[in-house]
C-alpha cells in the first residue's frame, strides 16, 4: 500500500525529529511527552504483535518511527524505558522471518544505537544477532547483521581491548562450530574470525581454535573456508597493513598551502588531521610487525591436528570433497607437516597413486609432496616416490614441460631431504641437462648445483665441479646424516665483526695513533665500546636508513642455519683457504661469545646483511630466472606452490601480451606514440607546477602580442637605443630586470 | 570578419532543396521521429466486462476495500458513509459480519483527517452491540493507539471511540486481558498523572502545574468523563447470577455464549505480565487499582478540583465515585495473594 500524504498540520504536531530535539535538551520538562510516546509505543507494538506478518504499511511506519524516538532518547529515562531493549530483542527474535526489511534493519539499528549509548552492552546485542544472522533466509539482512556485528566488535576493541567480550564471543563460535559438525552454519563464524583475525582485533590461540575444529567440519564448505584461512589468513592480513600504511601524506605541501590561501578553520584542522596522520604513521613504524605469531605457529598440538586432517578428508576414501578442496586440505596438511616437522608416515605412501601425469592438476600434489618433505622424513619412504616420479614423468617420450615439472620436484624434495636420492637415479637425471629443451635443461641443472652442495659424492665425477672435488679432497664437505642437526650461528655476524675492527680502526686513526693496538689497549678499548648511547638503535647515526634498504627481506626472519655456498670465496690455494675459515670461525664465535648484542648492534647487522644481499644481486651473480626458484631465498613460512615447480615451462609459454607487459616492466608509462618531451609536461602538469617562462611567452595569445610589435615599429631612435642598451645591461647582471627598467 | 564564409555556408543550406531520386527512398526531414515499435504482444488495462450492475455485496466489500485503503480522504470518508447507510438501513445489510468489519476499519481511529474519524464514530454506533463485544479486546488496542496519539485531535477523537466501546461493552472491556491496567495507564499517561512517585522532594513539573484554559481544558474535561465512565464500569458491583438448575448441565453440553469464554486459561499465547492480566472481578480490579494508581490519581485529582470550571466539575464527580461506595469506598486492603505476587514467585 503506498504511503498517505500526512496532512499540514498534522505534520506540525507529530513532528518526531521535533519532540527528540527537546527532549535530549530538558529530558525533565518533557517526561509527560514521553510518556505518552511511551504509552503510543506500547500500544503499538500490541498492535503489531497481533498480526506481525500482516500489519500496513503506515502501521509499520508509525511504529517504527516510535521505535527510532525512544531509542534515541532511551539514555534520557532509564527507567522507564528499562523493558525497551528486551522487547526489541524479543520482535526481533521471533519474528524476523516475516518482518519488512525496513523494519528489521530500524529495530537492529535501534539496538546498535542502545548499544552506543551504553543502555545495553556489547554481548547482549550480539547474543541475540548472531543467532539470527545464523537462522534468518534473507542474504541482505544476514549481510547488514554480519556488517553490523563486525562493526560493534571493532568498535568495542577500538580503545582497549575488551577480553570478556572477545572470550564470549570465542566461546560462542567455538560452540557453533563443535555443535553440529555437518550444518553449514559455521560458515558465519569463519567469516567473523576471519575478519577479525584480518583486522588484528583477535590475534591470539583461541579463533586459531575455532578455525582449527572448522577445519574438520563435515561440511566441505566450512571446512574449506577454514582450510583457507589457514592458507590465506596471515597473508590477507599483511595485505591490510600495508594497504592502511599505504597513504602518504604531504606535510610540506599542505604547510605550504595554508601559507598561500586563505586562514580558514577548515584549513587549520585538516592540517591538524594530517599531523595527527604522520605521527600515528611514525609511531607505527616503530610497532612490531604484525605477523609476530602466524596461525600456524598459534596451533596448538599440529601433530594431531594434521593427522586428523589427513584421516578425515584425504585418507578417508568415504570423504566427498571435490578435487580442489582436496588440494587446498592436502596443501594445509603439508604445510603443517614441513613447518613443524611432523611425522605422519600414511602420507607420503598415499601420494603414490596421485603421481602421474594424466593426474588432474598434479604440479599441486607435486608442490605438496616437496613441501611435506623435511629432514626428518625417512629417506626409505621417500625413495619410492621419488622412483615413481622419475618414471612417469622424466623420459624422453614425455613432453617438455612434464619433464620439467619432475625433475623441479625431485629438485624441491631433494633440497628438503636429500638422503632419499640413490646416484643410479640422480646420474640418470642429470644427463637431462643436455636436453634441448630450455625448461627441462634449466630442471636439470638445478638438480645438479644442488647435489654439488649437499652430496657431490652421488654424482658422476666428472659432474662434481671444481669446488664439490676441492672440497671432498680436502675433507671439508661432509654430507649429513639422517637426523644430524647443524650447529646455528648468526647469520652475517662476520659481516658486525668485520664492521666493528673498521670502525675502531676508524677511531684509532682519529686520535692520531697507530691502526692497530697492543694487547693492553685492546681490553680497554673494547670496554669502550659499550658505552651507554650505542644501546639506542636512533643514537646510532650510522643506522639511518635511506631508500633502498628495504630491497630484500624474504630471507631475514629467522636466523635459520645456512648452507654456505662453496663458490661463495673463491680461493686458489687450499691452505690459505682453511686457515681464512678457521680464523673467520673464530672470530665469529668471539664476537658472539664474549659481547652482548645491543639492539644498535642488531639494527647494523641487519643493514649490513641487506646491504651484502644487494651487493650479490648487483653483481649479478644470482641468475634472474633462477632466483625466484632457489630455495634459499624463499621464507621458510611461505611452502611450494604449484608454480614453483611449473616455473621454468611458464617462461615459454607466455602471451604476446604478457611479453610485452614483461618488456615494459620499469620503464615509463607510454600510453600513446609521444615525445619523451611531451611526457615530461604531461607529469609536471599533473603535479601541479607551473609553466616556464618560454613556454608562457610561448603560448601568449596572438592578438595580446600586436599592440606591442606595433608600437616598435614607431619607436625613435632614442628609445631603441634605450632598450638596446637595456638589453645588455640585462645579461649582464643575470637576466633580470631590475625595478623601473 | 573571418567566419562569415562558413556562416553564410551554413545559412544557405537551409534554402538548398533536397534533391529526389529514382529508386531511391525520400529523404527523411530534419525533426523527424521514428515511432514505429516492437513488442511480442499487447496489454490492455484492466477493464470490468460485466454486463450486470455489482449486486450488493461486492459494492460492500468495494467500498470497504476503499474506506480502509484509499488515498484521498473524501474517498475514504465517502466509502464509510456508503457503509453506515447499509448497516443502518432497516434489515441492515453486512455481508461481512461485524468482526471482519471491525478488523477492517479499526485502523482508522488513529486515521489523519478529522471527518473520515467523524464518520468512522457514526458507522461503529450503527454497528449491533453484541457483535461487537467480541472485538472488544482488538478495539481498545487501537483506541488505547489513538488516545496516546501524538497529535491532540486524534487523541480527542478517540476518547468519542472510548465512551462508545464503553456505552456497549464495559464488562467486557474491564475484563479482556490488559483491558483494566493498561487502559488506566493510558488515561494517567494523557492527563499527565505520573504513576510514579517522585523520588526526590521537588514538586512534580510539566502538566501537573500547568492551568488549562480554553480547548485543551476542554479535552482535559472529557478525558476525566471518560475515565469517571471507565471507573465506574470497573467498580459496579457483579449482577446476582440467576440461579439456572440447569447450569451444571449447560456447563457441560452447551458451548458457552459470552465472548472468549475460556481467554482467561491462556490456554495459547504469550505468557502474560501484571499490565495485560486479566482481572474478572471487582475485587482484584480494586486491589489492582489501590495499588498502583489510587495514590497518583487522587493527588492528580485534587490538583485539578481546584482548577475549577469543568474541569473542576468533572474531578469533583470523579472523586465522588472514588471515594463513594460504589467506587473504593468499600475496599479494604487485605492480605489475600496476589496474582502479580504469584507470577513474580513462578
Amino acid at each position: 500500500m503506498p504511503k498517505r500524504k500526512v496532512a499540514a498540520l498534522e505534520k506540525i504536531d507529530a513532528d518526531f525529529a521535533n519532540l527528540q530535539y527537546k527532549i535530549r535538551r530538558d529530558p525533565k520538562s518533557y517526561i509527560d511527552d514521553f510518556r505518552r510516546q511511551f504509552d503510543q509505543y506500547e500500544s503499538q507494538r500490541e498492535i503489531f504483535l497481533v498480526s506481525p506478518a500482516a500489519a500496513s504499511s503506515e502501521q509499520v511506519e508509525s511504529f517504527q518511527n516510535l521505535i527510532d524516538l525512544i531509542a534515541h532518547v532511551a539514555d534520557c529515562y532509564p527507567e522507564e524505558t528499562a523493558s525497551f531493549p528486551d522487547d526489541l530483542k524479543t520482535i526481533l527474535s521471533q519474528h524476523h522471518t516475516v518482518l519488512g526489511s525496513e523494519l528489521r534493519d530500524k529495530i537492529v539499528g535501534s539496538l546498535m544505537l542502545l548499544r552506543r549509548k551504553e543502555v545495553i552492552d556489547s554481548a547482549n546485542v550480539l547474543t541475540c544477532l548472531f543467532p539470527i544472522l545464523v537462522a534468518s533466509p534473507s542474504k541482505s539482512f544476514r549481510a547488514v547483521l554480519f556488517g553490523k556485528i563486525l562493526s560493534d566488535m571493532r568498535n568495542s576493541n577500538t580503545k582497549a581491548i575488551n577480553h570478556p567480550l572477545n572470550r564470549t564471543i570465542q566461546t560462542v563460535l567455538y560452540n557453533m562450530v563443535t555443535a553440529d559438525r555437518s550444518s553449514p552454519r559455521a560458515i558465519w563464524a569463519i567469516k567473523l574470525t576471519r575478519e577479525l583475525w584480518k583486522r588484528q582485533i583477535w590475534t591470539d590461540a583461541k579463533p586459531v581454535d575455532v578455525m582449527k575444529e572448522a577445519c574438520l567440519s563435515d561440511n566441505e564448505k566450512v571446512a574449506v573456508g577454514a582450510v583457507r584461512f589457514f592458507l590465506g589468513g596471515d597473508k590477507e592480513r599483511e595485505e591490510l597493513e600495508d594497504e592502511s600504511s599505504d597513504e602518504e601524506v604531504d606535510l610540506s605541501k599542505i604547510r605550504h598551502q595554508i601559507g598561500i590561501n586563505k586562514k580558514t578553520k577548515k584549513q587549520k584542522k585538516a592540517y591538524e588531521k594530517a599531523v595527527d596522520k604522520v605521527h600515528r604513521a611514525e609511531r607505527k613504524k616503530n610497532k612490531p610487525h604484525p605477523l609476530n605469531f602466524s596461525a600456524f605457529h598459534l596451533l596448538h598440538d599440529p601433530q594431531q591436528f594434521s593427522e586428523e586432517l589427513f584421516s578425515k578428508h584425504l585418507q578417508n576414501t568415504k570423504a566427498k570433497l571435490s578435487l580442489d578442496s582436496k588440494l587446498l586440505v592436502l596443501q594445509l596438511v603439508t604445510r603443517l607437516v614441513g613447518l613443524h616437522q611432523l611425522t605422519i608416515v600414511p602420507l607420503y605412501s598415499w601420494f603414490i597413486k596421485f603421481l602421474t601425469p594424466r593426474q588432474q592438476s598434479v604440479t599441486s600434489f607435486l608442490a605438496s609432496l616437496a613441501q611435506g618433505t623435511h629432514n626428518l622424513v625417512p629417506p626409505d619412504v621417500l625413495e619410492p616416490l621419488l622412483q615413481k616420479i622419475a618414471n612417469e614423468f622424466v623420459s624422453e617420450a614425455s613432453a617438455a614441460e612434464v619433464a620439467a615439472a619432475g625433475l623441479n620436484s625431485i629438485r624441491e624434495i631433494c633440497a628438503r631431504q636429500p638422503l632419499a636420492m640413490t646416484d643410479t637415479l640422480l646420474q640418470d637425471l642429470v644427463q637431462y641437462r643436455k636436453s634441448k629443451d630450455k625448461g627441462v635443461m634449466m630442471a636439470a641443472k638445478g638438480l645438479l648445483s644442488l647435489f654439488r652442495e649437499v652430496d657431490p659424492e652421488l654424482l658422476k665425477k666428472k659432474d662434481r665441479g671444481k669446488d664439490a672435488t676441492i672440497g671432498l679432497r680436502a675433507g671439508t664437505l661432509k654430507n649429513m646424516k639422517f637426523g644430524q642437526e647443524e650447529s646455528g650461528g648468526i647469520e652475517g655476524l662476520e659481516l658486525l665483526a668485520k664492521w666493528k675492527e673498521e670502525e675502531k680502526k676508524r677511531k684509532r686513526v682519529e686520535k692520531g695513533l697507530p691502526e692497530t693496538a697492543g694487547s693492553d689497549e685492546e681490553n680497554k678499548d673494547e670496554d669502550d665500546g659499550f658505552n651507554s648511547s650505542d644501546w639506542e638503535v636512533e643514537s646510532d647515526d650510522s643506522s639511518v636508513s635511506g631508500d633502498w634498504v628495504n630491497v630484500d627481506h624474504s630471507d631475514d626472519e629467522a636466523p635459520a642455519p645456512k648452507k654456505r655456498k662453496g663458490g661463495e670465496e673463491p680461493s686458489d690455494d687450499e691452505e690459505e683457504n682453511e686457515e681464512d675459515r678457521a680464523a673467520e670461525l673464530e672470530r665469529m664465535a668471539k664476537l658472539a661469545t664474549t659481547t652482548i648484542l645491543t639492539p644498535a648492534d642488531l639494527a647494523k647487522l641487519q643493514e649490513l646483511r641487506t646491504e651484502a644481499a644487494l651487493e650479490r644481486a648487483m653483481g649479478g651473480k644470482v641468475r634472474k630466472g633462477h632466483s625466484n626458484n632457489n630455495p634459499a631465498a624463499r621464507h621458510l613460512d611461505d611452502g611450494v606452490t604449484a608454480e614453483n615447480i611449473e616455473a621454468p615451462a611458464r617462461l615459454r609459454k607466455l602471451t604476446k601480451e604478457e611479453k610485452v607487459a614483461l618488456a615494459k616492466e620499469g620503464k615509463p608509462e607510454r600510453e600513446e606514440h609521444k615525445s619523451t618531451r611531451a611526457i615530461n609536461k604531461s607529469k609536471k602538469d599533473a603535479a601541479g607546477k607551473s609553466t616556464s617562462n618560454r613556454e608562457k611567452a610561448r603560448k601568449k595569445n596572438f592578438l595580446m602580442t600586436l599592440g606591442k610589435a606595433k608600437s616598435k615599429q614607431k619607436r625613435s631612435l632614442v628609445e631603441t637605443r634605450k632598450v638596446l642598451r637595456g638589453h645588455i645591461d640585462r645579461s649582464t647582471h643575470g637576466g633580470k630586470r631590475r625595478n623601473g627598467t | 570578419m573571418g567566419s562569415s564564409a562558413k556562416k553564410k555556408k551554413e545559412k544557405a543550406k537551409d534554402f538548398q532543396k533536397p534533391k529526389y531520386k529514382v529508386g531511391k527512398a525520400k529523404p527523411k526531414a530534419s525533426n523527424f521521429t521514428d515511432t514505429s515499435f516492437k513488442s511480442k504482444s499487447i496489454v490492455m488495462g484492466h477493464q470490468s466486462l460485466s454486463t450486470v450492475a455489482p449486486d450488493v455485496t461486492q459494492q460492500f466489500k468495494h467500498n470497504l476495500s476503499l474506506a480502509s485503503s484509499a488515498k484521498s480522504d473524501k474517498q475514504r470518508q465517502e466509502a464509510l458513509s456508503y457503509l453506515t447507510t447499509q448497516l443502518s438501513s432497516e434489515p441492515a445489510v453486512n455481508p461481512l459480519g461485524a468482526p471482519l468489519l471491525l478488523s477492517k476499519l479499526l485502523p482508522l481511529v488513529s486515521d489523519s483527517s478529522t471527518p473520515v474519524r467523524a464518520q468512522l464514530l457514526k458507522l461503529f454506533r450503527a454497528l449491533p452491540e453484541d457483535e461487537v463485544r467480541h472485538s472488544t479486546e482488538q478495539a481498545i488496542l487501537y483506541i488505547r493507539a489513538g488516545m496516546t496519539h501524538l497529535s491532540a485531535d486524534i487523541g480527542n477523537d478517540s476518547l468519542g471511540f472510548m465512551e462508545w466501546l464503553l456505552d456497549i461493552a464495559d464488562e467486557d472491556l474491564v475484563r479482556c486481558p490488559g483491558g483494566w491496567v493498561k487502559t488506566l495507564n493510558t488515561f494517567c499517561a494523557m492527563l499527565g498523572w505520573s504513576i510514579t512517585s517522585k523520588k526526590d522532594g521537588w514538586t512534580s513539573s510539566g502538566a501537573a502545574q500547568k492551568v488549562a484554559r480554553g480547548k485543551v481544558a476542554q479535552n482535559q474535561a472529557r478525558c476525566l468523563e471518560a475515565l469517571t465512565k471507565f471507573l465506574r464500569a470497573g467498580f459496579q458491583p457483579e449482577t446476582e447470577m440467576v440461579s439456572n438448575p440447569r447450569a451444571a448441565d449447560d456447563n457441560l453440553y452447551r458451548i458457552p455464549r459470552e465472548p472468549s469464554a475460556f481467554a482467561y486459561l491462556n490456554l495459547a499465547g504469550p505468557r502474560r505480565d501484571g499490565d495485560a492480566e486479566m482481572y474478572l472481578d471487582r475485587e482484584s480490579r480494586q486491589r489492582v487499582f489501590h495499588k498502583r494508581f489510587h495514590e497518583s490519581i487522587s493527588r492528580g485529582l485534587e490538583q485539578t478540583k481546584k482548577e475549577g470550571g469543568s474541569t473542576g466539575r468533572s474531578a469533583a464527580t470523579l472523586s465522588q465515585l472514588l471515594l463513594g461506595d460504589e467506587g473504593m469506598g468499600d475496599y479494604e486492603p487485605s492480605g489475600a495473594i496476589e496474582t502479580e505476587d504469584l507470577l513474580e514467585l513462578w
